[in-house]
């Protein structure tokens, strides 16, 4: 498959049909996956809770919980809730639908833009991207029916290897469980902030839980790891198609759950959002 | 606001007015809005209500909507989103006067065991080395006594007490605990907790300014408040609050927060984003 068709695929998801005023429904995808990938969800009910505001307010927080694994063979219907609107603020509760079910559901919050204090974290030392592992290229050249499922959901991603704990980055007693990577979208989004909104929630989705495991010397085929809930907080607007660094750090995991905090920053430094997000890790026996 | 255990357990026991309906008592106050951490609290109880024994709470995620009257009761409507297997969900609507003024959705899941890693404790100083605040709170004639439920003691922030780090400008370390025992029930320790989690936070979101809570420069008001339960743990018994703001832009600050009992075992998560502006803005808006 082509890059264009990759980035017009993921453009497409994006894409909501309106079936009412606050109701929208998703396009088919075809995937070979038994389930929805999250970070198609978490985007399209982006989506859908922005159409119904105002372009003067910015989404600047999400919270969702995943309830149900998505069905990929039939869309998904986007019920939005408008749950207050203020002067400064709008709110707004999208229910992803399939099956007469709720599946996901996803609260955010927009905001005037407006000013105030600044600080922010500095950015980690870390090599350029162009220097860095390419991930995809190796999902590609897996070769079995899962590394092709795989590749198929990172093909419109171009993503680099920085490294995790033990693989690539300094042993870190403080923090046992992290890993580093660059990730964007190939090829031109365009201009719309919502397209690069919605192209890095789709994004930030498909590495973060896997620092939950940096510490853990397990693979893949011996845990069943999904996710449980994914939150971000937009700081401000960035382009999701030139290199971000996804900083992921795993503070715990007990229970048979791991929490795990994304921090992106941009190429020249600047913190861009905060992505947070619990996953079910279980030992697969 | 509880000045006792006593009064904080009264605060959590909620009436029953319907299936999924629940109405909390209103402490006397003299602030001039419901704290926060109070409908977190009673919320959270209102999710356990409708769930079945068995399940524990290990995550709840939330919005300020809008701020709470301290005259009225509060009512908290819950929804049922999911019963499943291992996990349920619920999804609690507080409100007042008809209109929502907080929502918040509540995931429990069936204890089970996995894999288990967790970041080091910082280094600080233990409780009883750190400075007591509660008379400072108090104000200088003792009267103001609405945070009395909880003891504070307080380590440092970026700008005082703190060694320097360059690389993380915001930030600010508490030991906090419920002032005296709690019964057993571990969802009473975790919606204490929860009530807790809501005060001094932000302190490390004002920190790289040199601002202190609780003064006046600024305004602050939570917009969301997030809480990943570890494991349980008593929060009638010292827990460090350490908290990390990674960043402040665009009139808010974001804090992710992490919490150790004295044993330096990572019990709980929490984030909150809030308003951060620099005066006092004309009242009711936010």
């Amino acid at each position: 498959m082509s890059e264009q068709s990759a980035l017009e695929e993921l453009m497409g998801l994006f894409d909501l049909e309106t079936i009412d005023a606050d109701l929208y429904r998703g396009r088919p995808v075809r995937t070979t996956r038994p389930r929805v990938f999250g970070g198609q969800v978490a985007a399209q009910a982006l989506c859908a809770g922005i159409r119904t505001v105002d372009p003067a307010y910015t989404v600047h927080s999400m919270h969702s919980y995943f309830l149900l694994p998505g069905d990929p063979q039939v869309p998904i219907v986007y019920d939005v809730e408008r749950i207050r609107d203020g002067r400064s603020f709008l709110t707004r509760r999208v229910a992803a639908r399939q099956h007469g079910r709720p599946i996901y559901y996803l609260t955010a919050n927009f905001q005037v833009p407006e000013d105030g204090l600044e600080h922010q974290d500095v950015m980690p030392e870390v090599g350029d991207p162009e220097d860095a592992v390419d991930m995809v290229a190796m999902m590609r050249s897996g070769g079995t029916p899962e590394a092709d499922a795989l590749a198929k959901e990172w093909a419109a991603l171009g993503a680099r290897w920085v490294g995790s704990s033990g693989r690539g980055l300094p042993d870190d007693p403080v923090h046992p469980s992290r890993s580093r990577l660059w990730l964007r979208v190939e090829g031109d989004l365009g201009d719309d902030p919502t397209a690069h909104l919605a192209a890095f929630t789709y994004a930030s989705d498909i590495s973060l839980l896997g620092a939950t495991l940096a510490a853990h010397p397990v693979g893949p085929e011996q845990t069943q790891m999904a996710s449980l809930d994914h939150t971000i907080w937009f700081h401000q607007p960035f382009r999701a198609d030139e290199w971000w660094l996804y900083d992921q750090v795993s503070p715990a995991a007990r229970g048979g759950r791991g929490l795990a905090i994304g921090r992106v920053f941009t190429r020249d430094g600047t913190l861009v959002a905060t992505v947070a997000q619990e996953g079910l890790i279980r030992p697969r026996r | 606001m509880p000045r006792t255990t006593a009064e904080l357990l009264a605060l959590l026991d909620l009436e029953t007015i319907d299936d999924n309906l629940f109405r909390g008592t209103q402490p006397g106050s003299i602030l001039p809005r419901v704290f926060g951490g109070q409908v977190a609290a009673q919320a959270l109880v209102a999710a356990d209500r409708t769930v079945e024994g068995g399940y524990a709470v290990h995550s709840l995620h939330s919005y300020f909507l809008q701020p709470g009257d301290t005259a009225a009761p509060i009512v908290y409507d819950v929804e049922r989103l999911r019963d499943g297997r291992s996990f349920a969900t619920r999804r609690v609507l507080a409100r007042q006067h008809g209109r929502p003024i907080y929502v918040m959705t509540v995931d429990l899941q069936r204890p089970e065991e996995g894999f288990e890693h967790q970041d080091r404790v910082p280094e600080v100083p233990g409780p009883d080395e750190a400075i007591d605040i509660n008379d400072r709170i108090r104000g200088a004639d003792g009267s103001f006594t609405e945070w009395d439920v909880l003891d504070f003691r307080y380590v440092g922030s970026s700008h005082d007490l703190l060694p320097a780090d360059e690389d993380r400008p915001g930030r600010q370390q508490m030991w906090l605990r419920v002032n005296d025992r709690l019964p057993d029930d571990p969802l009473l320790h975790a919606a204490a907790f929860t009530y807790a989690s809501d005060a001094t936070i932000m302190g490390a979101a004002l920190s790289p300014q040199g601002i202190s809570i609780g003064t006046r420069e600024v305004m602050v008001a939570s917009l969301d408040h997030s809480v990943w339960f570890h494991r349980p743990f008593r929060a009638d018994e010292w827990w460090l609050f350490d908290q990390h703001s990674p960043v402040a832009t665009g009139g808010r600050g974001l804090v992710n927060a992490r919490i150790f009992d004295q044993d330096g075992v990572l019990v709980a998560s929490v984030a909150q984003e809030a308003l951060i502006r620099p005066m006092r803005p004309s009242a009711g808006e936010r």
